[in-house]
Formats: structure tokens, C-alpha cells, sequence
């Protein structure tokens, strides 16, 4: 239940607090950067084809959802958009809206794209009549008041803690003298008397404003848009509470005070109470995309049709034929993430007894887990999933307690430090000693290895049958079911960087937003454990009695592995050496091929970027993502994809009942989804879902970053992220997907999995079939064509 | 002549400012590794040799530079926050359009700051002011359509040219006072003072105000997080320092005129009390830092306001140096709010900790100053109710150690701690007074006044300091919801000034 429904509440308000519901859940959530993963900025739109979702975010944001047209029409003119690319593209919209031919369709491409501009708020209507800059004061209140609630730690003196966001800011608004002195007088006498529960604050505004039932949805959501990184924060909230089965009220509270803004406003201003009744109006006219909006979704796709050729190229070229070992010596099991790809064509090209395999990074493993001398439990594992396993870090006691003491002693010299008084004390026996910090950081000195963290442990041992069923189901999923090399590496992978508020962003978004090491490192203990592999013959897995499981972490910073030898192994010593030394000719071929696409990067210059506090580009995360494929490696072994491909090792032959099939196609198809699409929002909408630039980035209570002074927190990547400063860095594609497996198997899928089914239906991403490693059918929401 | 040459370290960054060829980022910094070079040169060549002097032309258009004591510590220390803020901005700006000016912009502020730490003449003083003024305002408008930007920028450059008016008027009346425009000579003949001086004195200190952002001046410093991060660091680490340096070079104009000195103490020790309890409800962090320097800026002045200039260049250096590094690695943030959370809950200490912890600090504090006076002879008593003040601080952490349930593995280290932060206070309070002795005068006889002040400043931090031990006891009372929500916006100073000022209007999009 989203709202708590009063037994008081009238009738009159339900199909009120639908609509506020619907608002509130066509917000994407964005989760705190402490461990943040992608989300789809258009989650609340997979429902929704890209050009309904066009006009619909052009009505509540003025926000683009395809590639400028300018910048398609010159990739006609040039030719990397074809005929035959705008042609298909032109059959595949179905919109009665669509121009006639593909003449059209280029003559359109010349002419300029209209400017989308939202529905105005009485915010802006009034800012418009007054003069005075209602949108920005506004801004700046609500943002100074949400960032003291949602704040995780990092004021000594929050508001007080335990009430709701409503409360919280009625107690903050009624105290708050500054709307006021901007020129709204008695406001605060306005909040003291307004509705004590959102909802009726919800209904006495929706009342005051004159909006009717049909216009609230979209009035509402133009202002939970306004509040940009907010409402996306307390839609979070809501994901989370969800996830655990309760509800959360933030998002629907953050709604109810805007709304006490606007009617403040309204009341201010009469004035503009025509302007702002045309406005409600428009509000409850049907949201339909104009032509404009259907000529820029094909040319969008079109766009996507043209990668899609250039990709099918490279899969169908030619490759040097590699003779297959008997079997191989070495085995390494990365996360799928496109970084791995760079990384696992340089490792198999040191020798042809080496295999590479890519499965979702957190290996199956539902991790909820306890750190070294921590008591925070970290979900490491996709936000879409439930912890299911408990695990710590099992340093000796004494250790942990000493590495405790010391956290709690730096915590009291923090506050010792940002404390009234104290703080002039701090400066002054302290502060000299921050010359040699500075010389050290601007040097880039600091190295932060403190050395591995110890191996993780669960906190209730697995009985030997849990085991044997854990290690099975995994194995099967990653299609791991025989020809194991004597040395398998299980790799998660992590950044490296240094001062960046968005660290997180460049971990595992299948962890959680955490390194994979631990799940990685647990995997490991649990595959050579003699419990779990005694039952594994009968599952149908041949693993070899000589077979060894070694974690390791792949540092995506600086393409090292650090490796992380938690089950003793004498036997594969000589093996395992190799394999460093593999892995470090790998790094080396890694580094100098990323070096290529970094800003002011040599090969050798690549792993320093880890240490400078500076660089806001250490590493370019997943920007230029634009595939997954499900297949065996032989599909696309030797084949450069250049680090734009999520790899997923998958053999259809071998998925008796195609349940792999569907853990991939609900699972990591999912999560890719939602990596492309931020990097689309973000690249094609940086007002609205990308971050910010970094160079202004001013962190707020530990969750996130407004620019600059306050105001909205801004979430998504950050403009650094997607842009080189001379180009973008990521083409904004939407994600193909393609598998290695028969359409009728997959057709089954999508009718057990309606959401899913409309991410290929509306095109949020497109899917086709893949047939000895080339591609063979496309998905059409009618069937299936050739592709 | 080449003893002379660290004098030209301002000319060299504003050489490189306007050749292309010397102002791309790279170059850029290893210019200002020259400047920093020279700085440390001059600094040397003045202990083994006496001051620097370069002087041109005479009577009120005296264009002169000079390092002292004071102005080596001072360009030692500009040049070097320069030096870290240009090499960080040669990566951090990479790829953005404004580079180039900003290089250039940074090389020719710096070069003003230089000019201004090491202005012998008023003249140049005059001119250096106005020059950082210029540079500061141009670097706030690094994204010159943000609205946001225009509003910081223009309330900065209002209460910059105030400030400017104000050392303007000053510099004419101790012309006129002292007939000579000559710093030091003006410094050398200050006692006993003429009306004009202390007229003079009064408009240095309403200069020194302005531009340290004290209250209720304090809105254009805690909104120019809209430029990119290095500016906060320059600005927050090299330039607010101007009006501190002020009051430090004109100290013996200043101690002549005890009403301005009083002032000082007064909304010196108001703005450090004020901005230290701001800081406490920020919840963004280069926000908070803000808070943290008008608070700080106010302490200083306040030991400048008592006198104690020894300790107020310390002051200056300390915060310059620890708050560069706190700008540049804000980004860590995220990362220190998740790290203080792992070790589990913060162990609250009772009355009976606060009291206790209060109590050992006093006797740490008799404890330690016997030593040092043993050591380094007998302090005057603002001195003693400097280092009082700081150890009410130092009770703090002390307090946290003592609560109830902190194990006492963590009261050895807390304590362990506040012993470390109390030698070191005392150690480098002492190695300042040892290094500006001869350059900056002692603190004045203490008479009624002065000592009404102290004992004013003690009770005023004490009882914030106990108040502050005692927190989570009130602080989430709902009698205390409207003070936290009143302090937030500290107290409306610059909500005033906005609505004054037509901050909350509609701004020209460029």
C-alpha cells in the first residue's frame, strides 16, 4: 500500500491519491551514492513506447528522449545512417503520424526540431507576473530543508528524527522566515494551518488549484519532475520499503508540500489565475505525440538500425581460426559487465589454453553482507533481489576490535573537528599537518592498499545439501556443466578511484554497487569445498577432482587482478603462478587499448589516474554500452567489440527447460536495461537525469550531489561521465540484445513475463536471435523477422 | 639585485597570465612552482638578511614591495596553495571550454595576492585589493549563465568594492595622519596617534570585516560554491585571508585605537560562535565548510581584536592549509558519512562525562601551560584565555572518550588524543609567538576593557562549548526546532541582503 488511506479521508480523494500514485511511481528511484546502482530513468514508462514517453516527459520536463536531430541528420549526410536504415525504421513505426516515405523522413531531419518546454507551474507563472524567481526560491527552501532530513550523517545537528517527511517540513516551514522576506508574506502562518496528513494537503490543494481528476497525473508529475534528485531519492525509499514488503510516504509528502507551494502561490498571485486555469486545462488534454515527436523517434531508430548493421559486420566477419585445446589450462569467470570484454579478449590472447566466461557478478550468490570492523549490513547483490544469505568479514576478533577502536577514535576527532568550539581548536593543533597532506595528495602519494580484506564467511554454515544445490545451481547457471580447466579464476571487479562521489557508480551494479569481491571470494571457498562438490556428479557436472576455484578482483581503474588465495592450494602453486603472470600481460594489453578512449591518457599514465584526486574521468564505467549477448564465447571469441558488450556465457542445448534462459532474460537482460537506458537519459538529458557536472558537485548528506550552492540534488551520471569534453562518450543507443537460443523458447518466456515483454514490445531494448554466432532473427511485438 | 628577485614572484604569474604560450595548465603550474620557489627564496634571503625592500617613486604614489616576517610566511604560503590549486585544476578542468581563461584568471589572482601579502606601499595595497577582487569575481562566473553564479558573484563584487571604499578612505586618512605612504614607516611611527589614525583604524577593521565575510556580511562566501571546486579552495585558503592580513600588517595602527580593537573581539568572537553553530545543521559538505571559515575567519579576528597577532598568523596558516585540503578532497564525503556509520552507534556521553571531561581538560590545560611558561617564560592573559578556549574544545573530544558507553579502549585513545592536540596548539602557538617576535607586536597591557573582553570571550565559548558537550540532549528537543531551523538559515542575514539587494529576482539569462 502506497498511501495509508485514512478511514476519514472522503470518497472524493481516491481517484486523487491514484493520481498521486501514478506520479509518484513514473519517478525513476536513484539510490544513494554510497552504493548506487543504475536505474532506467524511464522505468515509470516502460508501459509506454519511446515516442509516448516523449511526449509525455516533454509535457512534465521539457526532456529530449532521443539523440538531437541535428546530429542524425548528419549522420545521414555522411552516410552512417543508410536508406535502407531509415527505411526499416520508417516501416517499423506503426504511428498513423509517421512521414509517408523516406524522402520525408530526410526532408524532416533538415528541418529544425521544435523546442519542448514543459507546462509551466504557478511557481513559474507567478515568477513570470512578479519578477521575483518563485522556481529558484523554491528550489533552493525545499532543497535546504530535504537535505537536512534525508541526511545520512553527515550534520551533527539533523531535524529531529522519527517523523515523516510532511511533518519533518511543516515543523521546518512554520519556523522558516525566508519565504517571507522573498516576498510571500504569511506563508508560514499559511503552513501551520495547512492539512495535518498529505493527503488532505494533497486534496485542499488540488482543490485550490482547479484541477480536475483527468489533469492531476500529469500535474503532478510535472511538479515531482521539478524536484528533480528529491523525488527520485524518495522513490527510492518507496523501491526499498517495497522490496521488504512495507511502504514508504516520502515521495507522495515531497508532492503534498510542493502542491502547499503552489497554492501559496495561486493565492499570491491572483492574477495569473487565467494563465494558470489554460494550464490545468492542458493538464487533462490526452498525452499524444505530434508528428515532430514520431519523425525523432525513427530517426532514433534508425540510428539504432545502423549500429546494429556495423555490429552484425564484426560478428559475421571473418576470424582467425584458434584451435581449441583439449582442455584448457586455465579457466577465468568474469562479471558480464562490457568492461570485462576488453579485458577478456587481452587475457584469452596470451594463450590459447585460456577461456574466459561472463555471468552476472555477483554469481549468484544473494548476498547481504557485514564488512571488516563494521555493523552495516551491505546488500551485494541487483537492487531488484532480496538478501537471502548473511555473510561477515572473518578477521580474528582481536584484529577486528583494534581496527573498531580506531574507526570510533577517528569518528570522535571528526566531530571533535566539525564541532562549534571545537573546531577552532582542531584548525590550530592540526591544521599545519595538512601541508604534508596536501603535498602527498596533489602528488598522488596516498597509496590506499591497506591489503585484502580477510575471506568472508556466512554467518550460518550451509548444511553439505545447501551446499551441493548452491554450487549446482550456479555452476548450470553460468553453463559451467563440464570441461573445467584445472584452475578456474572467479573475478568480480571494482574500481579504483580517488575522491569521487560517485565511486560507487563504477563498482558492480549486479553487487549492489560494491565491489564483487566478496561474492566472488565466497564462491570460490564454497566450489572447492570437498561438501559441495561431493554431490555434483549426480547434477550432472563433471568437475574434476584436480579442478581449483581461485577469486580474484578485477580493479577496472587500472586493469589489475588482485587475487585472493582463500582455500590453501600447494598442487596448482606452478598454475596459479601462470596466471599472474597472465593477468598481468592482460592489464598491460587492457590499459593500452582503454588509453585510446581517455582524455589525456598514455598506457602508462592509465593506472595513476586511480590515486589523482583530481580526475574526473579515472575510468569511463560502461559509456558505450550498446549489446548483450547471451552465447557461448565461440560466438564471439576473437571478435573485438571494442568494450561496448555485456558478454553472458549461455548454451541453450545444455538449459534442459530453458530455466537459465529466463534467469538471463528477467535477470541481467534487466539490469543492462537499466545501465543503458541511465547512460541514454543521461547522455540525451543531463538537465533532467544526468548528474550535474563534477567540477560544481557539492555532496549532501552522504546520498548524493547538488550543484553547486543547494537547491535540487541531481542524480544520474554525471556530464564528465558521458562527454570527453570535445565529444560524448557514449552514443545513446538503446541496448540490443541478442541470444544464442530458439525463438519459441524465448516467445514462452515473454508470455510468463509481461514486464519484461514490454521492454522489447515498446522498444526499450531491442532483441534478436543469434545463430551460430550471427544474427539471425529480430524481435517485432508481431513475431519475428529477419534481422 | 638578486637578492631582490623573490620580489617578482607577483610579476612572473602575471607574465604568464598574459602569454599564451605560459598559461596552458601544464605550464601554468610549473609556473607557479616558480613562484613558490621564489617565495621560499625570499623567505630565506629575509632571515639571513633582513627585510626585502623595492621601491619606486614617492609621497602618496610610494609603489613599494617588502618582505618581512610577516610577508614571507604569507607569500610562502600563498604561493603554495597556489601551486596545489593550479596543478589540481590542470586535471580537474580537463576538457571544459573554460579552461584557458580560468588559467589565466587563477595565474593573475594569485599574482594580486601575492602583490597584496607583500605590499610595502599603500598604493599597492590599494591596487592588490582590488585586483584579487576582480580576479576572484571573474572565477566565480566560471559558468557565466548559471543564475545562481550571478547572484554569488554580484553580492561577492558589492561587498569586495565596500570593502575596497573602506581600505581606500583608511589609506587616505593615514596619509594624512602619518604623511608617508610607506607601510612599515607608517607601522614604525604609530604610537602615539594621531585623531586620523583611529578613524583609520575603524575603517580597517570595517575593511578587514567585509572581507573576512563576518557577520552580517558573511552571504557572498557561503554561495560561491558555484564556481568549480579549486576556486573554493583559493578563495577559501588564500583569499579571505586579505582582511586578517590587514589588521596584521597595520597591528600597531590598530592597537592605538582600542575601541576598533574591542569591536573586532566583539563581532569576531559573535561570527566564530554564530558560523560555528551554523556549521553544525549543514548537511552539504562544501556548505558546511563554508560556515566552517566565516566561523573560523571570526576566531581570528577575534585574536586579532585581543592583540595576539603571533596567533593569528598561525591561525591564518593552519585554516589556509587545512581547509585547501578539505575543498579539494570534498568528494570524499560520501565516503566518510558511510565510513563513520560502520563502526556502530556513537556512544553519548551524560552530564557526569561532560563534567568530567571538562574537569581533566582544565587540569590538562594547567598542566601544559606551566610547562610552556616554565619553558618560554610567562604569557600575557588574553594568551591564557586563548588557550582556555581551546581546551574547552579539546574537552570535547575528551567527553566523547568518557561517556558511559564508551569502552575504555576508546577513552585511552580519545584521551590519548586530546593530549596530542593540546602539546601540538601549545607548540605551534609558541613557535609563532618565537617567529614573530620583532615582527608583530605583543599583545596591549590589559586594562579594563581588555579584560572585560576576556573575560566576555572565556564565558561566551564556555558556555557554547558545554552546550555543545551536551547536545543530544537538547538538540532534538522540540523547544530547540525553531532555533536549529532560525540557525540553518543563519539567522537571515543574507536573506536580508538578497531581498535589499534583488537577490531573489529573476536573472538576465546570458
Amino acid at each position: 500500500m502506497f498511501i495509508t488511506p485514512q478511514k476519514i479521508e472522503p470518497q472524493g480523494h481516491a481517484s486523487l491519491l491514484a493520481a498521486a500514485e501514478a506520479a509518484v511511481r513514473a519517478i525513476p528511484p536513484a539510490f544513494p551514492l554510497e552504493a548506487t546502482v543504475a536505474v532506467n530513468p524511464y522505468l515509470g514508462q516502460t508501459g509506454l513506447t519511446l515516442a509516448a514517453t516523449g511526449a509525455r516527459l516533454a509535457r512534465v520536463a521539457g526532456a529530449p528522449v532521443t539523440a538531437p536531430r541535428a546530429l542524425h541528420a548528419g549522420m545521414i549526410a555522411a552516410g552512417a545512417i543508410t536508406k535502407g536504415d531509415l527505411q526499416a525504421a520508417l516501416v517499423a513505426c506503426a504511428h498513423p503520424a509517421r512521414p509517408a516515405s523516406v524522402a520525408d523522413l530526410i526532408t524532416g531531419a533538415g528541418a529544425p526540431a521544435p523546442m519542448r518546454v514543459p507546462l509551466p507551474t504557478v511557481a513559474d507563472l507567478a515568477a513570470t507576473a512578479s519578477g521575483t524567481d518563485w522556481p529558484a526560491i523554491i528550489a533552493e527552501r525545499l532543497g535546504a530543508w530535504a537535505a537536512a532530513y534525508f541526511d545520512r550523517g553527515q550534520a551533527l545537528w539533523t531535524p529531529a528524527p522519527g517523523l515523516s517527511a510532511y511533518a519533518s517540513w511543516r515543523q521546518w516551514a512554520v519556523h522558516d522566515l525566508t519565504p517571507e522576506l522573498a516576498g510571500l508574506p504569511g506563508f508560514a502562518a499559511r503552513v501551520a494551518a495547512a492539512p495535518d496528513t498529505p493527503e488532505r494537503a494533497i486534496a485542499a490543494a488540488t482543490g485550490a488549484l482547479g484541477l480536475a481528476d483527468g489533469a492531476c497525473e500529469t500535474a503532478f508529475h510535472r511538479l515531482l519532475m521539478g524536484l528533480g534528485g528529491w523525488a527520485q531519492h524518495a522513490r527510492y525509499l518507496l523501491w526499498q520499503a517495497e522490496l521488504q514488503g512495507g511502504t514508504d510516504s516520502a515521495a507522495s509528502d515531497l508532492l503534498a508540500i510542493r502542491l502547499t507551494w503552489e497554492d501559496a502561490l495561486l493565492a499570491a498571485y491572483p492574477g495569473i489565475g487565467g494563465d494558470w486555469a489554460a494550464v490545468a486545462q492542458a493538464h487533462g488534454e490526452p498525452v499524444e505525440p505530434d508528428a515532430a515527436m514520431i519523425l525523432d523517434t525513427i530517426l532514433q531508430e534508425a540510428a539504432e538500425r545502423a549500429a546494429q548493421r556495423r555490429l552484425k559486420g564484426v560478428l559475421d566477419g571473418a576470424v582467425p581460426a584458434q584451435a581449441a585445446a583439449a582442455r584448457p589450462g586455465l579457466q577465468a569467470a568474469f562479471c558480464i559487465d562490457v568492461r570485462s570484454e576488453v579485458f577478456r579478449r587481452a587475457l584469452e590472447a596470451q594463450g590459447a589454453g585460456i577461456e574466459t566466461i561472463g555471468f552476472a557478478g555477483f554469481f549468484g550468490l544473494p548476498l547481504s553482507h557485514r564488512g571488516f570492523a563494521s555493523d552495516v549490513a551491505e546488500a551485494h547483490l541487483p537492487v531488484l533481489l532480496s538478501p537471502a544469505m548473511h555473510s561477515h568479514s572473518a578477521a580474528p576478533v582481536a584484529v577486528a576490535a583494534d581496527a573498531r577502536f580506531a574507526a570510533r577514535a577517528a569518528r570522535a576527532i571528526g566531530r571533535f573537528r566539525q564541532a562549534a568550539v571545537s573546531s577552532f581548536a582542531f584548525v590550530e593543533a592540526a591544521g599545519p599537518f595538512y601541508a604534508g597532506k596536501l603535498v602527498r595528495d596533489a602528488l598522488g602519494l596516498a597509496g590506499k592498499l591497506p591489503g585484502p580484506d580477510a575471506a568472508p564467511a556466512l554467518d550460518t554454515a550451509l548444511t553439505p545439501a545447501q551446499k551441493q544445490a548452491t554450487a549446482a545451481a550456479v555452476l548450470k547457471a553460468m553453463s559451467m556443466t563440464g570441461g573445467f580447466a584445472p584452475l578456474v579464476l572467479i573475478l568480480g571487479h571494482g574500481a579504483n578511484v580517488t575522491n569521487n562521489p560517485h565511486a560507487s557508480a563504477l563498482h558492480c551494479g549486479a553487487c549492489g554497487g560494491y565491489t564483487g569481491e566478496v561474492s566472488a571470494r565466497l564462491l570460490a571457498i564454497l566450489l572447492n569445498d570437498p561438501e559441495a562438490r561431493a554431490g555434483l556428479g549426480a547434477q550432472g557436472i563433471d568437475l574434476p577432482a584436480d579442478t581449483h576455484f581461485l577469486a580474484g578482483l578485477h580493479d577496472t581503474t587500472t586493469d589489475t587482478v588482485t587475487l585472493f588465495p582463500d582455500t590453501p592450494a600447494t598442487s596448482h602453486a606452478d598454475a596459479i603462478a601462470a596466471a599472474r603472470r597472465d593477468l598481468a600481460a592482460a592489464g598491460a594489453m587492457a590499459r593500452a587499448e582503454r588509453s585510446l578512449r581517455l582524455p589525456g591518457a598514455t598506457p602508462d599514465t592509465v593506472a595513476a589516474r586511480a590515486l589523482n584526486w583530481a580526475e574526473t574521468r579515472p575510468e569511463w564505467g560502461l559509456a558505450g554500452c550498446q549489446a548483450f549477448i547471451a552465447a557461448p564465447r565461440a560466438a564471439t571469441l576473437g571478435r573485438d567489440l571494442q568494450g561496448r558488450a555485456f558478454l553472458h556465457n549461455y548454451d541453450w542445448q545444455a538449459d534442459a527447460g530453458f530455466a537459465t534462459l529466463e534467469l538471463i532474460l528477467t535477470a541481467p537482460v534487466v539490469v543492462a536495461s537499466w545501465i543503458s537506458l541511465q547512460y541514454y537519459g543521461s547522455a540525451l538529458a543531463p538537465e533532467t537525469f544526468g548528474g550535474g557536472t563534477k567540477l560544481l558537485h557539492n555532496v549532501v548528506g552522504g546520498i548524493g550531489v547538488v550543484e553547486g550552492n543547494g537547491g535540487t540534488l541531481r542524480a544520474g551520471l554525471p556530464w564528465q561521465s558521458v562527454h570527453d569534453g570535445t565529444a560524448p562518450a557514449h552514443e545513446a543507443l538503446r541496448l540490443s540484445v541478442m541470444i544464442e537460443a530458439p525463438t519459441e523458447a524465448i516467445d514462452a518466456i515473454l508470455a510468463r513475463h509481461a514486464g519484461v515483454r514490454a521492454l522489447f514490445d515498446n522498444r526499450w531494448l531491442h532483441l534478436f536471435t543469434l545463430v551460430g554466432g550471427r544474427m539471425a532473427q529480430r524481435y517485432v511485438p508481431k513475431g519475428w523477422e529477419t534481422a | 639585485m638578486s637578492m631582490l628577485l623573490p620580489l617578482f614572484a607577483p610579476l612572473l604569474l602575471i607574465i604568464a597570465a598574459f602569454v599564451p604560450a605560459l598559461r596552458t595548465p601544464a605550464r601554468a603550474e610549473a609556473v607557479s612552482l616558480g613562484a613558490l620557489a621564489l617565495a621560499l627564496s625570499g623567505a630565506v634571503a629575509m632571515v639571513m638578511t633582513g627585510p626585502l625592500v623595492l621601491s619606486l617613486g614617492s609621497g602618496p604614489f610610494l609603489l613599494a614591495l617588502r618582505i618581512d616576517g610577516l610577508s614571507a610566511v604569507m607569500t610562502v604560503l600563498v604561493a603554495f596553495v597556489g601551486w596545489v590549486v593550479l596543478r589540481y585544476a590542470k586535471t580537474y578542468l580537463r576538457g571544459e571550454a573554460g579552461q584557458g581563461g580560468f588559467t589565466a584568471t587563477t595565474l593573475a589572482t594569485l599574482a594580486a595576492v601575492l602583490a597584496l601579502v607583500s605590499a610595502g606601499s599603500l598604493l599597492v595595497l590599494i591596487a592588490a585589493f582590488a585586483g584579487v577582487g576582480a580576479g576572484i569575481g571573474r572565477l566565480l562566473l566560471f559558468y557565466p549563465a548559471r543564475p545562481a553564479a550571478q547572484r554569488a558573484a554580484r553580492k561577492m563584487r558589492l561587498v569586495a568594492r565596500a570593502g575596497d571604499a573602506a581600505l581606500l578612505l583608511a589609506a587616505m586618512l593615514l596619509f594624512a595622519a602619518y604623511g608617508t605612504a610607506d607601510i612599515a614607516a607608517i607601522g614604525a611611527a604609530a604610537v602615539p596617534a594621531p585623531a586620523a589614525a583611529l578613524w583609520a583604524a575603524a575603517l580597517l577593521a570595517l575593511a578587514a570585516v567585509l572581507k573576512s565575510a563576518q557577520f552580517p556580511a558573511h552571504g557572498w562566501l557561503t554561495e560561491v560554491m558555484e564556481a568549480p571546486t579549486p576556486v573554493s579552495a583559493l578563495l577559501h585558503a588564500g583569499v579571505i585571508n586579505a582582511g586578517g592580513f590587514l589588521l596584521l600588517r597595520f597591528a600597531p595602527v590598530m592597537e592605538a585605537a582600542p575601541g576598533a580593537m574591542a569591536a573586532l573581539v566583539m563581532l569576531g568572537g559573535f561570527t566564530a560562535l554564530f558560523g560555528g553553530l551554523v556549521m553544525l545543521t549543514q548537511p552539504a559538505v562544501k556548505t558546511a565548510l563554508a560556515w566552517s571559515t566565516v566561523a573560523q575567519m571570526g576566531f581570528m579576528l577575534l585574536q586579532c581584536g585581543l592583540g595576539l597577532w603571533a596567533l593569528a598568523l598561525l591561525h591564518i596558516v593552519a585554516h589556509s592549509l587545512y581547509k585547501a585540503h578539505a575543498f579539494l578532497a570534498s568528494g570524499g564525503a560520501v565516503a566518510s558519512v558511510a565510513a563513520a556509520r560502520r563502526p556502530g552507534p556513537v556512544a553519548v556521553p551524560g552530564i557526569g562525562a561532560v563534567a568530567r571531561a571538562f574537569a581533566v581538560a582544565v587540569v590538562l590545560y594547567a598542566v601544559v601551560a606551566l610547562g610552556f611558561t616554565l619553558l618560554i617564560g610567562p604569557k600575557a592573559p588574553q594568551t591564557l584565555a586563548l588557550g582556555a578556549i581551546l581546551v574547552f574544545g579539546v574537552a570535547y573530544l575528551l567527553a566523547q572518550g568518557f561517556a558511559d558507553a564508551a569502552p575504555a579502549e576508546l577513552t585511552r585513545r580519545t584521551a590519548l588524543w586530546s593530549v596530542l592536540a593540546t602539546l601540538a596548539y601549545f607548540g605551534f602557538q609558541a613557535g609563532a609567538a618565537h617567529l614573530m617576535a620583532g615582527t608583530l607586536p605583543e599583545p596591549p597591557e590589559a586594562g579594563p576593557l581588555e579584560w572585560a573582553l576576556i573575560v566576555l570571550a572565556v564565558l561566551s565559548f564556555g558556555a557554547v562549548a558545554v552546550a555543545q558537550a551536551l547536545f543530544p540532549h537538547w538538540a532534538h528537543h522540540p523547544a530547540s526546532a525553531g532555533l536549529r531551523v532560525h540557525l540553518a538559515n543563519g539567522l537571515y542575514a543574507n536573506a536580508l541582503f538578497d531581498r535589499l539587494t534583488g537577490g531573489f529576482r529573476t536573472q538576465a539569462k546570458n
